[in-house]
């Protein structure tokens, strides 16, 4: 039994951990957030995820990617979150799944690699209404959803029209493809992608969520009222606990998610769908929690609580809220 | 990753599978027959049969075989615990003695103890109960007020001890008692390993909400108990409760999934008998607790994880008993809106509800006994998150 990441694999999150750290921390994601005219792709983060093989993680090895799994991407994805980094990794590496699920040899050999290596941006969306497409604006390639399967579109083959969103973390728009091409798969790998689209949203969701809870704490070992630190109080030590056990929890729940995806195990289905209720609301649950455990400076612009709080915001919704999932639970264990 | 065990793991499963299927008889697995056999005739049965399942080498699973353990591996102590409760095994009726008293006799006890303690408990010649809980020192052990005065050989000791699980079962009883008069908190303590089969020992049983009489209080009046009969050092029973309470493991988790998962499967089973299956509350409110259950399954296997890593889990126990106590209620809470305002009927038409009932009665114990949820947050907040004190 070894249910855990190997060190090869927590190696990925501590790489990126610490190049946010040193390289991208919060003040520069206050940059992208105050800037919302910006693309939102800031070039140095993005350098640094094609170098360092961020996106590259589940490109197959003969189109120069690593050829790892969801395991690995969902690591990077929890530390993306936990850093409430912009960019668009996730849409990029979610383009290059779809390709290589469902694309072409030919559509395969022209964009994987350069999806790899960072040479091209990817966006991909599985709405309907291809609305609020995550940096649709910045894609050299869109896949998106037509009809039953998935149609890849060139840059000069779709228009954009930017949709503001209160999550300055990310950039949205509406898509209008005039011309694509199918993936000749789509049909076939479009239960697939949604659950490795759900993982990584899930995974973001823990990695903003254990970040919230830790940032807390320090704060509240720090600050004083009454004379004592507040994280002295029981009514907080009592809700920062169990706010521990959730979390810790979605993590458990998004790593097993991830493995039982990658392998087809049985009941693939229900550990995604457990894994994206239980990270959304261990992640809404956290960052509100940041927000009324800072007290008022937890509301105010200037502090970073409202980063976190609205990047749950948004991504809970994605792909089947709590209570979306929930039903589909249902439906898979009591029919 | 790999969620697997491994072949010699898988052939234990297999040999305990067979010995389980020719050892409990059908009527065992029948809803409510250990309720309606009464507590004394219970323990009786379960007292025997447990006794054969040791004989038959199926306990002490992860114990060294020096101790009449199986010298197992910690996949197969949860293998042992998932295979019984899937086979509708009984209860064990030595379950403080099982988990706490022998390991630490086996760490800290003398030869003697080693010798005399771990073997017969492991066959049930020896039930054990355990007295920490006071009238006045529940949450707050350190309360304690139960007194040992040494008389040459022997302390004699006087006081009263409560919520004793087997209470009117037990035969030995480890015991916190103040030896040092005078001593405050944490100090003067010291774990007394005390026969109840004399004068000095009263036991009594209490009867629990749900109507069982699963514990009950102890009296010493004048109980003697030889000063050798110690475990650990006399003076520094504190510590010695602490090590014995460090081996609250959560790898049992996989055995309690198992069984909630069955509950679960069994209230899933009255809704849609009630045509409840349907109602939309109804089915997000299974889902968020069967949501919970899977995540209970996931922390057993990484709590297995890393004890076969040999990684110290530190504080970590507290949450494993977080989850799963506070799930189990919520679990239980669920059945009662399912039935809606027929919860709280004996039956429904065919169906028996009593044995349900039990269940759901005994769900609101499990976050006060071993540690109540009140306390796990604290500890999870001041051990594992570093809120200060």
């Amino acid at each position: 039994m070894f249910f855990a990441l190997t060190d090869d694999q927590r190696e990925f999150g501590t790489a990126v951990t610490t190049y946010l750290a040193e390289r991208f921390d919060l003040e520069a994601v206050r940059g992208v957030v105050e800037d919302p005219a910006g693309d939102g792709n800031p070039a140095a983060l993005w350098k640094a995820a094609a170098e360092q093989g961020w996106l590259a993680v589940t490109v197959p090895e003969e189109h120069d990617g690593l050829g790892l799994g969801l395991i690995e991407a969902q690591v990077i994805a929890r530390s993306l979150g936990a850093g409430v980094a912009p960019g668009p990794w996730r849409g990029t590496v979610l383009a290059a799944e779809a390709i290589r699920l469902a694309g072409s040899p030919e559509q395969q050999a022209a964009w994987l690699p350069k999806l790899a290596s960072g040479e091209a941006v990817g966006a991909f969306s599985l709405r309907a209404n291809r609305t609020a497409v995550e940096y649709a604006t910045v894609a050299d390639v869109v896949v998106l959803r037509d009809g039953d399967g998935l149609v890849l579109v060139e840059r000069g083959g779709f228009s954009t029209e930017p949709v503001g969103s209160y999550d300055g973390t990310t950039r949205l728009a509406a898509v209008h493809a005039e011309k694509g091409e199918a993936l000749p798969g789509g049909a076939a790998a479009l239960a697939e992608l949604t659950a490795r689209a759900t993982v990584l949203v899930a995974s973001d969701l823990a990695g903003v969520a254990r970040e919230a809870i830790t940032r807390t704490v320090a704060y509240d070992r720090e600050r004083e009222q009454f004379g004592v630190p507040v994280g002295s109080f029981q009514a907080i030590k009592h809700a920062l606990a169990d706010l521990h056990v959730g979390v810790t929890m979605a993590e458990h729940a998004v790593l097993y998610a991830a493995h039982a995806v990658d392998t087809g195990a049985d009941g693939a289905d229900l550990a995604v769908a457990v894994a994206k209720a239980k990270a959304s609301d261990a992640a809404l649950a956290a960052t509100a929690a940041m927000i009324q455990y800072h007290g008022g400076i937890g509301y105010t612009w200037e502090h970073e609580a409202h980063l976190f709080y609205k990047r749950a915001k948004r991504l809970v919704g994605q792909y089947g809220d709590a209570d979306a999932q929930r039903e589909r639970i249902a439906t898979l264990t009591i029919g | 990753m790999d969620l697997t065990y491994t072949e010699a793991e898988e052939e234990f499963r297999r040999e305990l599978r067979t010995w389980l299927g020719a050892n409990i008889p059908d009527e065992w697995t029948r809803p409510g027959f250990w309720e309606a056999l009464g507590d004394d005739e219970s323990f009786r049965v379960r007292r025997d049969w447990e006794r054969d399942k040791a004989l038959a080498g199926f306990a002490g699973i992860e114990w060294p075989t020096e101790f009449g353990g199986r010298g197992g591996t910690p996949g197969m102590k949860a293998i042992y615990d998932e295979e019984t409760v899937r086979a509708h095994a009984p209860r064990t009726v030595n379950p403080l003695g099982l988990a706490f008293l022998a390991p630490t006799v086996m760490a800290i006890g003398s030869d003697a103890q080693k010798k005399e303690i771990v073997g017969p408990l492991l066959r049930n010649e020896v039930i054990w109960c355990q007295g920490f809980s006071e009238p006045g020192a529940g949450s707050d052990l350190a309360a304690l007020a139960t007194k040992g005065v040494r008389d040459g050989d022997d302390f004699v000791v006087n006081g009263q001890k409560v919520w004793t699980t087997n209470a009117v079962h037990g035969d030995k009883i480890f015991t916190m008692v103040r030896t040092e008069p005078g001593s405050q908190r944490h100090r003067g303590i010291s774990m007394l390993l005390i026969d109840m089969h004399q004068d000095g020992v009263d036991a009594r049983p209490l009867k629990q909400m749900s109507g069982a009489s699963e514990f009950g209080e102890v009296f010493f009046d004048d109980a003697r108990v030889a000063a050798t009969d110690v475990l650990g050092e006399i003076g520094d029973g504190w510590r010695t409760a602490m090590l014995l309470l460090s081996f609250e493991r959560g790898a049992s988790g996989i055995g309690q999934y198992t069984e909630f998962r069955r509950q679960y499967d069994e209230i899933v089973e009255v809704a849609r008998t009630l045509g409840r299956d349907t109602d939309p509350v109804i089915r997000g409110r299974l889902a968020k607790v069967l949501t919970e259950l899977e995540c209970l399954r996931l922390h057993a296997m990484h709590v297995l994880t890393q004890v076969e890593q040999g990684r110290d889990l530190g504080f970590e126990a507290s949450m494993t008993k977080l989850q799963w106590s506070e799930t189990f209620q919520d679990l239980w809470e669920v059945h009662d809106d399912v039935l809606g305002e027929d919860a709280t009927l004996d039956s429904l038409g065919d169906l028996d509800l009593r044995p349900l009932h039990a269940q759901a009665m005994w769900s609101r114990s499990v976050t006060i006994w071993g540690g109540s949820s009140q306390v796990q947050r604290t500890i999870t907040a001041e051990r594992v998150l570093g809120l200060p004190r």
